[in-house]
């Protein structure tokens, strides 16, 4: 039993799993009146913006580049998606492809514009795109319904198999939970240091064979094809999109997300996306007085942000793994102590 | 690559008329030197002299404006260098370290030694990502032959600490030990020595032969510390102002008129 538990432990995926299981449990909470039925919703958010956060460290924690136009490309696979299964009646299967393969394809011409040059010139063109992006959502209303906002249907697998709210929440946990095993295994491998060392070390990395350009844009491409899928379970999650949602705003609330929750991190970008996307629902608003005011979610982000810049530089996650160091280590010295 | 004359019998790299100038200054100036198959090459000359710009334009980092680097590459074909991008010098078998050392702080030492083996990787995206059994097997053997490595030089004890904050002849050993996982036929080591105490560069001149033994390379180095040059070198090459000097044994180097007069001036100059 004592062998199986330290396998299980050893098991570099067991914090993922572990972690999808927990989330998994939500709905039948709900269902047995423990939990509000909006926790639903409310986490299912958290976990979409997890996904879309996992690409921008991907980018800005792995690969040392930064975008802020996390927004632009989510709203534009949210709409292409929301097209094709309301309007051309597409299978959700080949939507999704479609809908990740058509900002990819975007960002990589962006990419080879902007990122020859090296520093902030990505940031800068990536925010001039979701600028046009979200004009682009305001103008263009046979596809998109402008600021009316277009109304979409959970997805249908195969054709026929339509899932409820539920079954949605749980594709979140399962797209979650597969999404950082994947990243887990990338970041850990060639490609992996290829990356870090294109961030540490411009002139070691070309000396040992990188081509930086070529993993530029390899991260830009992954970082916006995890954005695409956010963004495609997004619209057909909340049922809506609609064009005023994807603006400078958003990209910098998931910046915010791997500077609080901890950049190199893969839990602790659940964490960040917990604290950004949730706390203001659950915690802030339910403050007298203060709840009352207009965007303080914004300003307690902005206090944790440099808190956390200041104090725990690697994210809030080294709070949490501090805090179970301290607790083993009590647990050893008061068992030292029996013995 | 029929069009570049190939290189003359046990000759590694030849650099002809090598010269690049930054606005006025020619930092080299029509440099010329070969050196042969197993020979521990020495560059030296004084501060500002030239050395580094030669090593950038020979690794590519520079694009020398004038000249041909010609080195025998790992298929032993003769090849342009000045014909290939940055990033594709490693693949033809020459490899460099930095003055001023250039690691990724964030990772293990042993990741950071395995960086140099980049190339060798033949897993693609996927492959990496839903971690295959051949992506697997590869990771595995490379780490262990990263391993050796390191147990050559010394450091395996230490291969799972992180490179930030570890001290400076450590670093140089990480360096060194990430130049030679791609199997190098030619390494650069810009300032081997630098930073390092006495007993330190002591040990390092024989590090450096016995790689040249043990991995049948040629080593070309830029070196300020005068004792290992003149005790690890079979030929050096000095230059001054960009412009070549003299060449010769170490022997040779430490008589000639012109070598003492660009280190430690003329009589005039004292006076």
């Amino acid at each position: 039993m004592k062998k199986l538990l330290a396998q299980i432990k050893a098991y570099p995926y067991t914090k993922y799993i572990l972690l999808g299981l927990v989330l998994a449990t939500i709905p039948s909470l709900v269902y047995f009146d423990v939990l509000k039925s909006s926790y639903v919703t409310l986490v299912g958010v958290v976990m979409i913006y997890t996904i879309v956060s996992l690409g921008l460290n991907l980018l800005l924690g792995w690969s040392g580049l930064i975008s802020l136009g996390t927004a632009g490309f989510m709203g534009l696979a949210a709409y292409i998606s929301a097209y094709m299964t309301i309007n051309l009646k597409m299978p959700f299967e080949v939507t999704l492809i479609v809908s990740i393969l058509i900002p990819v394809a975007i960002s990589v011409l962006v990419g080879l514009i902007s990122l020859r040059i090296e520093g902030l010139y990505l940031a800068i063109a990536t925010l001039a795109v979701s600028e046009i992006f979200r004009k682009t959502f305001a103008e263009f209303e046979f596809i998109t319904n402008g600021f009316s906002g277009k109304s979409v249907r959970y997805p249908t697998f195969f054709g026929f198999f339509k899932l409820d709210t539920t079954m949605t929440y749980l594709l979140l946990v399962v797209f979650m939970v597969v999404i950082m095993i994947l990243i887990h295994n990338l970041i850990n491998s060639h490609v992996g240091r290829a990356l870090n060392a294109m961030r540490g070390s411009e002139a070691a990395a070309q000396a040992m064979g990188i081509n930086l350009l070529k993993y530029r844009l390899l991260a830009f491409a992954l970082a916006t094809a995890l954005t695409s899928t956010a963004g495609i379970l997004y619209a057909h999650f909340i049922k809506y999109v609609e064009p005023s949602k994807w603006n400078l705003g958003l990209s910098l609330n998931i910046l915010a997300v791997i500077i609080i929750g901890g950049v190199r991190s893969i839990i602790g970008t659940f964490v960040g996306s917990l604290v950004v996307f949730a706390v203001p629902d659950l915690v802030l608003k339910q403050i007298p007085y203060f709840g009352k005011i207009p965007n303080f979610a914004y300003i307690i982000n902005g206090v944790l942000i440099i808190v956390v810049i200041l104090y725990y530089p690697a994210g809030l996650i080294k709070v949490f793994n501090d805090g179970k160091d301290a607790v083993v280590k009590l647990f050893k010295k008061s068992r030292g102590k029996t013995v | 690559m029929s069009h570049v004359q190939p290189l003359e019998k046990g000759i590694i790299l030849s650099i002809e008329n090598l010269s690049i100038s930054f606005g006025g200054i020619k930092a080299v100036d029509n440099l010329s030197f070969q050196i042969k198959e197993k020979e521990i090459f020495g560059l030296i000359g004084p501060n500002g002299a030239g050395k580094t710009t030669a090593f950038n334009c020979i690794t590519q980092f520079y694009k020398p404006n004038h000249g041909s680097i010609r080195f025998l590459s790992k298929k032993d074909v003769t090849v342009e260098l000045n014909e290939h991008a940055v990033h594709e010098i490693i693949g033809l078998g020459l490899v460099r370290t930095f003055q001023n050392v250039e690691l990724i702080r964030e990772l293990s030492i042993l990741d950071n030694v395995l960086v140099g083996a980049h190339i060798d990787y033949k897993t693609g995206l996927f492959g990496a990502m839903v971690k295959t059994r051949k992506a697997k097997k590869e990771e595995e053997s490379l780490r262990c032959e990263a391993m050796k490595i390191l147990q050559f030089l010394g450091i395996a004890d230490k291969a799972m600490w992180p490179v930030g904050g570890q001290p400076y002849g450590i670093l140089k050993k990480v360096e060194l030990a990430r130049t030679l996982m791609c199997s190098p036929r030619l390494i650069i080591l810009d300032e081997p020595a630098a930073g390092l105490n006495d007993v330190e560069t002591l040990g390092l001149a024989d590090v450096i032969r016995t790689i040249r033994n043990e991995y049948n390379c040629a080593v070309l180095l830029v070196e300020h510390d005068m004792r290992l040059v003149m005790d690890v070198c079979d030929t050096i090459c000095a230059i001054n102002f960009g412009k070549f000097l003299a060449k010769g044994s170490p022997k040779e180097i430490k008589l000639n008129k012109d070598v003492q007069v660009a280190y430690l001036g003329t009589q005039e100059d004292q006076v």
